[in-house]
C-alpha cells in the first residue's frame, strides 16, 4: 500500500516550464532543437561502465533533468520521467543533434563519452549553461569517487544524498520580476552571416585553445576584460566580413549576449535564468577601428549589464507571460504566434550569438584530474555561427558551432587574437 | 605540432589541413599522424526514430473495429440497404490516407499518394455499387480522380524539386487549378459525349494564367518582390 502511494505521489512530480523555457519547444523542428553541449575532458581515458553507474546514481538528485516535456491544453509542462534511462553513449561527430520529444524514451538530455571527454548535452528548455554546469560536475565528481577518489561537495558538485533544495527547482524570473515600466522588446534589424547550408544536422565546431594569462595580458594592455574584449574580436570580425561581402545597405553588427542572471539576483536555481543583451556596433555611422569598437563594447556592458535594466528585461518577458488573454490562448496559437515572433523579428536582430561561463570553478580535490572545460551553444536557428568560451585554471577555451559550411568568422576571429600576440591551439570535427 | 601558414594558428597533430581556411599542412619536421586519436568522435550519430507504433496500433483498431461492427450490425439486424458499405469505405480511406504519418513513415511520397488516389477510386466504387447509375463511376470518377491524383503527383514533385517560397507555390497552384477546371469541364463533355469544347473552365484558366503572370513577374523583378513583401508581410 505504502509503495502504491509512492508511485501515485511520484507520478504527480510536474514543473511548469520556466519563462525562457516556453520559446524552446516552439522552435523545434524535424532538424533543430535548442540543445547545448557541456565537456569536461579529464586526464585518463572514460570507463562507460563506472559512468553509466555515476549518472544513475546523481539523476535522482536533480529531479529538473529526469523529466519528459508534455503538451497541455495552454502550455506545455515537465513530467517526472520513470522510464529507464538515460544511457551513456559513445559520441558522435555531429554534436547537439536534434532531440525529438518522445525519442530516446523521452529523456531531454544524453551524456556521451569519447576518450578522455564526457558530455552532456541538454535542451534548453531544461536548464542554462549554469544548470547543466551543475549536472556535468556532480556526475564527473561521483565518477571519479566511483574510481576510488575523495571530492568534496564544493563548486558546482551538489551533495546527492541530500534532497534537491526547493529553490534549484523554482522560476527564478518571476521571484526577481519587480521593474515598474516594461522597457521595449524589439530592436533593429542586424546584419546576418551569409553561407552555405551543412547538409541535413551537421554542426561544425571549431574549438580554439589559449592561454588564460596570455589573453588577460592582452584585455588589460586594452583597459578591457576578457568578456569584453572577445566580444569586440567576434564584433570586429563580423564587421570584416560584412565589408568583404560589399552588401548594398550595410547593417548593425550585433551580439546576442546571454548574461547570467545568478551574479544579480541570488537564486539557486538550476533551470533557465538568463536574459539577453545585445552589443551592437552601426557600420552606417562610419568605419570604426578595434579600439573603438572595444571602447564601445565596454561601456555597451558597464551600463546595460546592471540588475536594473536586466530587472526591466525579465519584467516585460514576465508581464507578457502572466498576461491574461495570452494565458487564455490555447498552446497550438501560442506556438504559432511564438514562432513567427521569433523568426521574423527575435532571430533577425542578432549577427552572431556569444556565451561566456567565465573561471568555472571546481572542487579543489577535482581539479587535478581535469584538462579542460568546453562549452558549446548548439545548433544555430538560422545559418550562422555561434560562439561559447569557458576557463579552467590556464586553458581558456572558444567553442563556435555553426551550421554553415564557410568558416570565415572563425577565421576572422582567430588571426585577430593571432595578430595580437595570443597562442591560439585549434581543434575541429571538420576535418 | 604543426603551424597553419596562413592563420598563424596550432593545427592538432591529426589536422591535414586547416580548419580554418583549408591550408594543407605541409611540415617535414614534423610527420603528421593521420591515425592519431582525433581530437573529435569520428562517427555521426543519428536522430533517434519516434515510434508511432501506439498510435498506429490505435488507429488501426478503431477504424478497424467500427468498420467490422458496423458490417455486423449491417447484416444481422439493419439489413434493408448496405447502408455499411459506406463507413468500412470511410475507415479504409482514413487509414490509408494515415500510412505515411503513422504506420509507414519510410514509404515514398509518390506511393502514398498513389495509393490515396486509389482508396478514393475504391469509395466511389462503393458508392457506385448502392448507386450505379449509369456508368458514372467509369465514364466520370476514374478519370477525375486520375486527373486530381496527377496534378497532385506534379504538385508535389514541384515543391520538392525546386527552391520553394509563397509565390512560387502559388504559381504551381494555380497553374494547377486552371489545369484541373479544363480537365473536369473536358471530362463532363465527354462523359455526356457531346463534343468537346470549354466555356466556364476557359474563364477560370484565363484567371489563373493572369495571375500566374503576375506572380512571376514579380518573382523576376527583385524590386517589386521586395515591395510585395514590405507591404505584406505578417
Amino acid at each position: 500500500m505504502e509503495k502504491k502511494t509512492t508511485i501515485k505521489q511520484e507520478k504527480k512530480l510536474w514543473f511548469k516550464l520556466d519563462l525562457s523555457a516556453n520559446v524552446y519547444p516552439t522552435l523545434q523542428r524535424k532538424n533543430f532543437s535548442s540543445v547545448f553541449r557541456l565537456s569536461v575532458l579529464l586526464k585518463s581515458e572514460i570507463d562507460p561502465l563506472l559512468l553509466q553507474q555515476a549518472v544513475d546514481e546523481t539523476l535522482p538528485r536533480f529531479p529538473t533533468f529526469q523529466v519528459a516535456i508534455r503538451k497541455g491544453l495552454f502550455w506545455r509542462y515537465l513530467e517526472k520521467n520513470t522510464r529507464p534511462g538515460p544511457y551513456v553513449q559513445p559520441d558522435i561527430s555531429n554534436p547537439c543533434m536534434p532531440m525529438p520529444f518522445r525519442a530516446n524514451n523521452r529523456y531531454l538530455i544524453r551524456i556521451y563519452y569519447y576518450d578522455r571527454r564526457i558530455s552532456l548535452e541538454a535542451h534548453h528548455s531544461l536548464a542554462d549553461g549554469s544548470g547543466g554546469m551543475f549536472l556535468l560536475q556532480t556526475i564527473t565528481a561521483v565518477y571519479l569517487r566511483l574510481k576510488g577518489h575523495f571530492i568534496s561537495n564544493t563548486a558546482y558538485v551538489l551533495n546527492i544524498h541530500e534532497a534537491p533544495d526547493k529553490e534549484e527547482l523554482e522560476d527564478a524570473y518571476v521571484r526577481y520580476a519587480s521593474s515598474k515600466v516594461c522597457p521595449k522588446r524589439t530592436q533593429e534589424r542586424a546584419y546576418r552571416v551569409r553561407g552555405t547550408s551543412e547538409p541535413f544536422y551537421t554542426l561544425n565546431i571549431i574549438c580554439g585553445v589559449l592561454s588564460v594569462k596570455e589573453i588577460t595580458q592582452v584585455s588589460k594592455s586594452y583597459g578591457a576584460s576578457i568578456t569584453e574584449y572577445l566580444n569586440a574580436v567576434l564584433l570586429y570580425a563580423l564587421l570584416e566580413k560584412q565589408k568583404m561581402e560589399h552588401p548594398y545597405k550595410l547593417r548593425p553588427v550585433k551580439l546576442a549576449l546571454p548574461v547570467n542572471l545568478r551574479r544579480f539576483f541570488p537564486s539557486k536555481t538550476l533551470r533557465n535564468f538568463i536574459s539577453m543583451v545585445y552589443p551592437t556596433i552601426d557600420p552606417r555611422l562610419g568605419p570604426y577601428s578595434f579600439e573603438e569598437i572595444l571602447s564601445q563594447v565596454h561601456y555597451y556592458m558597464r551600463y546595460y549589464i546592471t540588475d536594473k535594466f536586466l530587472n526591466g528585461d525579465i519584467t516585460t518577458n514576465v508581464k507578457t507571460q502572466q498576461h491574461p488573454l495570452i494565458r487564455i490562448v490555447p498552446l497550438f496559437i501560442k506556438d504559432m504566434i511564438v514562432k513567427q515572433f521569433y523568426t521574423r523579428i527575435q532571430d533577425k536582430q542578432s549577427s552572431a550569438g556569444l556565451t561566456n561561463m567565465g573561471a568555472l570553478p571546481v572542487p579543489k580535490e577535482m581539479a587535478p584530474f581535469i584538462e579542460r572545460f568546453d562549452i558549446y551553444m548548439g545548433q544555430p536557428f538560422s545559418a550562422r555561427t555561434n560562439c561559447a568560451i569557458g576557463s579552467f585554471e590556464d586553458v581558456l577555451t572558444i567553442n563556435f558551432a555553426s551550421s554553415i559550411i564557410e568558416a570565415d568568422i572563425e577565421q576572422l576571429f582567430f588571426k585577430k587574437l593571432v595578430k595580437d600576440g595570443i597562442h591560439v591551439h585549434i581543434e575541429s570535427n571538420r576535418i | 605540432m604543426s603551424y597553419c601558414v596562413h592563420c598563424g594558428v596550432e593545427l592538432h597533430e591529426t589536422s591535414k589541413s586547416c580548419p580554418l581556411c583549408n591550408t594543407p599542412v605541409v611540415n617535414p619536421r614534423i610527420p603528421l599522424i593521420p591515425d592519431g586519436k582525433k581530437p573529435f568522435a569520428e562517427k555521426k550519430g543519428q536522430v533517434d526514430r519516434v515510434r508511432h507504433s501506439d498510435m498506429a496500433i490505435l488507429l488501426s483498431v478503431v477504424l478497424g473495429s467500427t468498420g467490422l461492427s458496423c458490417g455486423i450490425l449491417n447484416f444481422f439486424i439493419f439489413h434493408d440497404s448496405f447502408w455499411s458499405f459506406y463507413i468500412i469505405g470511410a475507415c479504409i480511406l482514413l487509414w490509408v490516407f494515415c500510412i505515411p504519418f503513422l504506420i509507414y513513415t519510410k514509404l515514398p511520397w509518390f506511393l502514398s499518394i498513389i495509393f490515396d488516389g486509389m482508396a478514393l477510386v475504391l469509395y466511389c466504387g462503393i458508392i457506385s455499387f448502392s448507386h450505379p447509375g449509369n456508368g458514372w463511376f467509369i465514364g466520370l470518377a476514374i478519370p477525375i480522380i486520375v486527373l486530381i491524383t496527377g496534378l497532385f503527383l506534379i504538385f508535389v514533385f514541384l515543391l520538392i524539386t525546386f527552391r520553394t517560397s509563397i509565390l512560387s507555390t502559388s504559381i504551381y497552384l494555380f497553374l494547377e487549378i486552371g489545369f484541373l477546371c479544363t480537365g473536369i469541364e473536358i471530362l463532363i463533355h465527354k462523359y455526356f459525349e457531346e463534343k468537346i469544347y470549354v466555356t466556364w473552365s476557359a474563364i477560370v484558366f484565363i484567371c489563373c494564367s493572369i495571375i500566374v503572370i503576375s506572380l512571376f513577374t514579380i518573382i523576376r523583378r527583385s524590386r517589386l518582390r521586395e515591395a510585395v513583401r514590405r507591404r505584406m508581410h505578417i
